[in-house]
C-alpha cells in the first residue's frame, strides 16, 4: 500500500510541475499579448494631446501615482525616481575587439548603473549589437519582442527601414524637450530638427558630430621609409608618381604587393566621392550618390572600379585580396608586408603600437590633402559626415516608463560631468591633466577601469561622437597617440585644414537623406550588398581589355536585381521633394 | 522483423481502453510527460508557421501584420536567386549523398576486417574526430591549406616543381565544387561508420566460421555476409538521408564564402539567412524553409514506398 501511494503522489506531484509548466509557457504569450494594446495607446494618447502644456502635465502627474519622473519641472532638477524599477536597454556595439572589456559588464556599465540607474530606480542594460551584424542582431531581437528601448545607428536608411517594420514607436518632440531639455537644445543648436520625421511624423533624436564636414577622423598611414628608400621625400602625390613609387618598392623587394587589401566590405564600399563631376548634379547625387548600397553602373563607380582593376593587374594589390579578411590585411601591415593602411584616429591605436613593435625604425606618414589628380581624374572630395551622430529610435514595445527613462539616460549622458567622466575616465588611472589644463589620455592603461573600444565611444555615442577638449587642434591632438615614435597631430591637423579650404568648393560631400521610407530600399539593401561584393571581386579581377564589357553586363544585372528599383524610389522621393538638397 | 506479424498471445486478451487506464494510470500519466514535451518543442511552434500566408513584421505581430495569402510563395518562385539556390542545394545534395553516402559503408567493411582490436580503435577513433570539429575550424584551415598562392598544398607543390601556378582549391568554382565534397566526406565518413559497424557486431559469428568451412575468403565473406547483413541499416539510413537533399547547411556553406566561389556556394541556407534574416523579411525565410521540409518529407515517404517494393522494411 505504501508503495501504491508513493507512486500515486510521484504521479501526482509531476504531472502537476508538467502541467504548471504548460501554464508558464500560455502564460509567456499572454503577456506579450498584454504589452501590445499598451504600446498602442501611446501614439493614440500624443495625438490626442499635441500640445501639452506644463499645467497639463503637472495635472498628469497628479493622477497619475505611478509615473512621478520627469512629468514636473523640465530636465534633470525635475527627474524623480519611478516608483516602480523600470528596465532601461541599451544596444552596445560589440565589436569583436581584443583588449577592452565585456561590453554588457563592465566597470563602465558598473558606473552608468550606480551613478544614473540606483539614482532613478532604473536597471539599465547594456545589449551587446554585433558591428558587422547590426541588421541580423536587431531583426532578431526584434522577433523575440526584446529589442532594446533604444535603437541606434549611424545610417539613415536602416533607421527607415526600422520604423518601416515597426521597430520603431513615434514621440512627440515636445515631451522630449520636457524631460531632456539639454539635450533638445544641443539638437536646436546643430539644426537637427529637420531630421527627427520621417513620413511627416517624429521618430528620431540625434547625436551631436562636432566638426563633422571635414572627415578628419579617418586616416591612411603610409610607409614613409620604403618611399625614401625609392627616391621620394613626400607621398607620392598623383597617380603617375604613385604607380612609379610602387612599381619601385615591387622591384627593390621590399614588398610583393605593396597594397595588400582585403574583401570588400558588406555595405558602403569603395566611395567614389573623388570621382565625380563638380558642382554635382542633383538628381544624379540624390539617386546614386549613397555609400551605403554602392553606385555600380554609375561612371564615377567605373572609374574608380577601372583603377582597383589596374592595381590588381599590376600586382599592387594582393591577389588574395578577396580572400583575406581585414583583420590579416592589419597584420599584414604591423608585420611590414603592407605599404599602406588607414583607420579611425584616437589616443589608443593597437596597431599603430603594435606596428612600431614589431618595425622600431620603421617611418610612417599620413597621406596628405592633395589637389586634383589628372592621372586619375579625381578631385579632393570626400565624403563628410551626417550633420550628426548616432541616430536615435525608440522601440515600438517600450511602456511610457522605459521611453522616460530612455531620455533621462540621453539627457543624464549628456551632462558635462558625466560625458567628460565616460570619455576621459578616472583622473590618475585613465588620464591626467596636462599643463594647458587638458586631460591626456593614459595610453596604455590596464586596470579596473579600462574603457570600452575608442574611450568608451560605444557608450557616450548617444550623445556625441567626439571627446571634447577645447579647439579642434586640442582634438586632434588629445585624439591620436602620444606615446609613439612619431607624433601624427599636426599632419592631421594640417589637413582637417586642409579640408576646411576645400569645403567652399562643394568637395564635402552628405549624401541625401530621405524623409519618406523607400520601400526598394529596405528590400534590396542585403542583396545589393552581396551582389556589388561578387561583381566587384569580378571586375577588379578580369583582364583589363574585358573590363568595359563585362562592366556593363554587371552594371544590367545589378540593375534588373534590384537596383533600377533603389533609383526609381529615390528619383520619385527627390522629385517630390521628400529628401535633403545639395547645398547652393 | 517484418516476416514475424503473427500477434503475440497476451495481446488478444479483451483489455478495453478504460480497463487499461484504471489499471495503469500512473503509467499513463507519467507518459503525459514526454508526450507533452514533444508537442510542446515539436510541434507547439506550429501555428507560428502561418506567418507563410503573411507579410509578417516582427515588431507588428502576428495580429497586426496582413494576410496576404500565397503571395509569398509566389515572390520566392519567381525569384531568380532562388532558382538559383535551389539548383545548386540539389546539385550539392545529390552529389554528397553520391560521394558522401558509400564512403562510411566502405569504410566501415575495411574497419570490421581488422584484427588487432587496440589498432582497429584508435583508427576509428582518429576517423571519426572531424565530426566534432566544428565548420568554422575546418573552414579556416582549409583555407590555410587550400590558398592558391599562399596556401600550404600549393606552395609545397610549387617548390616541388609539380605546378606553375597556385591550384586554386577553394577560389574557382569548380575547384571548389570538389574540395568543398571532398571536405565534406571527410568530416563525416569516421562518424558515419559507428551505426554500420554497430550493426555488423550483431551479425552471427557462426555465419562467418561456416562460410570459412566452406571455404569463403574476405572478398566473399565480406559480400555474401557482412553486406547483407548491414542491408537494412543501410537501406534505413539511405531513406533519413533522402530527406536532406532539400536541406543545406549554412555554416558549412558561409565557411567557405568567397564571392569567386558564390555562383555555386549560394544555396538554400545562404539565400535564406540573406535574405530573410538579412532583410528581415521572416515570412519570405520561412515560406523557403516549409517547402524545404516538404520537399523532404515526400522523398521519405517516396523512398519509403520504393524500399518497400523492394522487398525492405522500410521506415514507417
Amino acid at each position: 500500500m505504501k508503495k501504491n501511494t508513493l507512486q500515486k503522489t510521484l504521479a501526482l506531484f509531476l504531472a502537476g510541475a508538467m502541467t504548471l509548466g504548460l501554464a508558464a509557457c500560455g502564460g509567456g504569450s499572454d503577456k506579450a499579448a498584454d504589452a501590445s494594446p499598451a504600446k498602442e495607446e501611446e501614439p493614440a494618447k500624443e495625438e490626442t494631446a499635441p500640445e501639452q502644456d506644463s499645467t497639463e502635465a503637472e495635472a498628469e502627474t497628479e493622477t497619475e501615482a505611478e509615473a512621478p519622473a520627469a512629468d514636473g519641472a523640465a530636465g534633470m532638477d525635475g527627474w524623480e525616481a519611478f516608483a516602480e524599477n523600470v528596465t532601461l536597454k541599451v544596444p552596445v556595439y560589440d565589436r569583436g575587439v581584443e583588449g577592452v572589456p565585456t561590453v554588457n559588464d563592465n566597470y563602465w556599465t558598473g558606473w552608468i548603473q550606480e551613478n544614473f540607474g540606483d539614482k532613478y530606480n532604473v536597471t539599465v542594460e547594456f545589449v551587446p549589437i554585433t558591428r558587422t551584424d547590426v541588421m541580423t542582431d536587431y531583426a532578431l531581437l526584434a522577433a523575440s519582442e526584446s529589442l532594446p528601448t533604444i535603437l541606434m545607428e549611424y545610417d539613415y536608411p536602416k533607421l527607415s527601414q526600422w520604423a518601416n517594420d515597426g521597430y520603431l514607436t513615434t514621440y512627440s518632440l515636445d515631451d522630449f524637450a520636457q524631460v531632456a531639455p539639454d539635450y533638445y537644445a544641443q539638437m536646436v543648436e546643430n539644426n537637427q530638427l529637420g531630421y527627427t520625421e520621417l513620413n511627416g511624423e517624429v521618430y528620431f533624436a540625434l547625436a551631436e558630430r562636432p566638426f563633422y564636414n571635414c572627415g578628419y577622423t579617418w586616416q591612411n598611414w603610409v610607409r614613409m621609409d620604403w618611399l625614401r628608400e625609392v627616391g621620394y621625400d613626400h607621398v607620392p602625390e598623383n597617380r603617375e608618381e604613385f604607380l612609379d613609387a610602387m612599381k619601385k618598392i615591387q622591384d627593390a623587394g621590399i614588398a610583393e604587393h605593396p597594397m595588400g587589401g582585403a574583401q570588400i566590405p558588406d555595405r558602403g564600399a569603395h566611395q567614389n566621392y573623388g570621382y565625380r563631376t563638380y558642382p554635382q548634379d542633383e538628381l544624379e547625387w540624390a539617386m546614386y550618390g549613397d555609400s551605403v548600397i554602392s553606385s555600380l553602373g554609375w561612371e564615377p563607380n567605373k572609374r574608380l572600379l577601372k583603377v582597383e582593376n589596374e592595381n590588381y593587374n599590376l600586382g599592387i594589390t594582393n591577389p588574395e585580396y578577396y580572400i583575406t579578411d581585414d583583420e590579416t590585411n592589419k597584420a599584414a601591415f604591423i608585420n611590414g608586408d603592407v605599404y599602406q593602411f588607414g583607420g579611425y584616429i584616437s589616443a589608443n591605436m593597437d596597431w599603430l603600437t603594435a606596428f612600431y613593435e614589431q618595425n622600431p625604425d620603421a617611418e610612417l606618414a599620413v597621406i596628405p590633402i592633395y589637389g586634383p589628380d589628372e592621372g586619375l581624374g579625381t578631385v579632393p572630395a570626400w565624403r563628410a559626415d551626417n550633420p550628426f551622430g548616432m541616430i536615435i529610435g525608440f522601440s515600438a514595445f517600450a511602456t511610457e516608463d522605459e521611453l522616460k527613462a530612455a531620455w533621462m539616460y540621453m539627457e543624464w549622458m549628456t551632462q558635462e560631468d558625466v560625458l567628460f567622466t565616460m570619455q576621459w575616465g578616472v583622473e590618475g588611472e585613465n588620464y591626467n591633466l596636462g599643463d594647458d589644463g587638458l586631460p591626456v589620455s593614459v595610453t596604455d592603461y590596464k586596470g579596473d577601469y579600462t574603457q570600452g573600444f575608442n574611450n568608451s565611444k560605444d557608450y557616450w555615442c548617444v550623445t556625441t561622437e567626439a571627446r571634447n577638449a577645447g579647439t579642434i587642434e586640442q582634438i586632434i591632438k588629445s585624439s591620436t597617440p602620444n606615446d609613439l615614435p612619431q607624433d601624427f597631430s599636426d599632419a592631421i591637423i594640417e589637413n582637417y585644414n586642409s579640408r576646411l579650404a576645400l569645403i567652399d568648393q562643394g568637395y564635402a560631400v552628405n549624401d541625401a537623406i530621405f524623409g519618406v521610407v523607400l520601400e526598394a530600399e529596405t528590400e534590396y539593401l542585403g542583396t545589393l550588398g552581396e551582389l556589388y561584393k561578387e561583381y566587384a571581386d569580378q571586375l577588379i579581377m578580369c583582364a583589363p581589355e574585358e573590363f568595359d564589357a563585362l562592366y556593363d553586363e554587371l552594371s544590367q544585372k545589378y540593375l534588373d536585381a534590384g537596383y533600377q528599383a533603389v533609383l526609381d524610389d529615390r528619383k520619385a522621393a527627390y522629385e517630390a521633394g521628400n529628401s535633403t538638397k545639395l547645398p547652393k | 522483423m517484418g516476416k514475424n506479424r503473427a500477434p503475440a498471445p497476451q495481446m488478444q486478451s479483451n483489455v478495453t481502453w478504460k480497463n487499461a487506464m484504471k489499471r495503469d494510470w500512473q503509467l499513463y500519466l507519467l507518459l503525459l510527460i514526454p508526450v507533452a514535451l514533444v508537442i510542446i518543442f515539436c510541434y507547439a511552434a506550429y501555428p507560428g508557421l502561418r506567418m507563410v500566408f503573411m507579410d509578417y513584421k516582427p515588431a507588428k505581430g502576428y495580429d497586426g501584420s496582413k494576410w496576404v495569402g500565397m503571395a509569398t510563395f509566389a515572390k520566392v518562385f519567381e525569384d531568380a536567386d532562388f532558382h538559383r539556390a535551389l539548383r545548386n542545394s540539389l546539385v550539392f545534395n545529390f552529389l554528397d549523398l553520391l560521394v558522401g553516402f558509400p564512403m562510411p559503408i566502405i569504410l566501415a567493411l575495411i574497419l570490421n576486417e581488422l584484427r588487432y582490436p587496440r589498432f582497429k580503435k584508435v583508427t576509428q577513433t582518429i576517423l571519426y574526430l572531424p565530426h566534432f570539429l566544428s565548420w568554422v575550424i575546418i573552414g579556416s584551415v582549409a583555407y590555410q591549406i587550400f590558398r592558391p598562392s599562399t596556401g600550404m598544398i600549393n606552395i609545397v607543390l610549387q617548390n616541388m616543381g609539380l605546378i606553375k601556378e597556385g591550384i586554386p582549391f577553394l577560389t574557382e568554382k569548380w575547384h571548389w565544387a570538389v574540395t568543398y565534397l571532398l571536405i565534406g566526406v571527410w568530416q563525416g565518413m569516421g562518424w558515419g561508420t559507428i551505426i554500420y559497424l554497430a550493426a555488423m557486431t550483431s551479425i552471427s559469428g557462426e555465419l562467418y566460421e561456416a562460410a570459412m568451412i566452406d571455404g569463403a575468403g574476405r572478398w566473399k565473406r565480406m559480400w555474401h555476409i557482412t553486406l547483407p547483413g548491414i542491408k537494412g541499416t543501410v537501406v534505413t539510413l539511405l531513406i533519413m538521408n533522402l530527406g536532406r537533399i532539400m536541406g543545406s547547411n549554412f555554416e558549412r556553406l558561409d565557411v567557405f564564402a568567397n564571392t569567386q566561389v558564390r555562383e555555386f556556394q549560394y544555396q538554400l541556407a545562404i539565400y535564406i539567412y540573406e535574405k530573410g534574416l538579412g532583410n528581415a523579411q521572416f515570412s519570405m525565410s520561412t515560406a523557403v524553409g516549409l517547402f524545404q521540409s516538404l520537399v523532404g518529407l515526400l522523398l521519405v515517404i517516396a523512398a519509403d514506398r520504393f524500399a518497400k517494393l523492394l522487398g525492405e522494411d522500410g521506415l514507417i
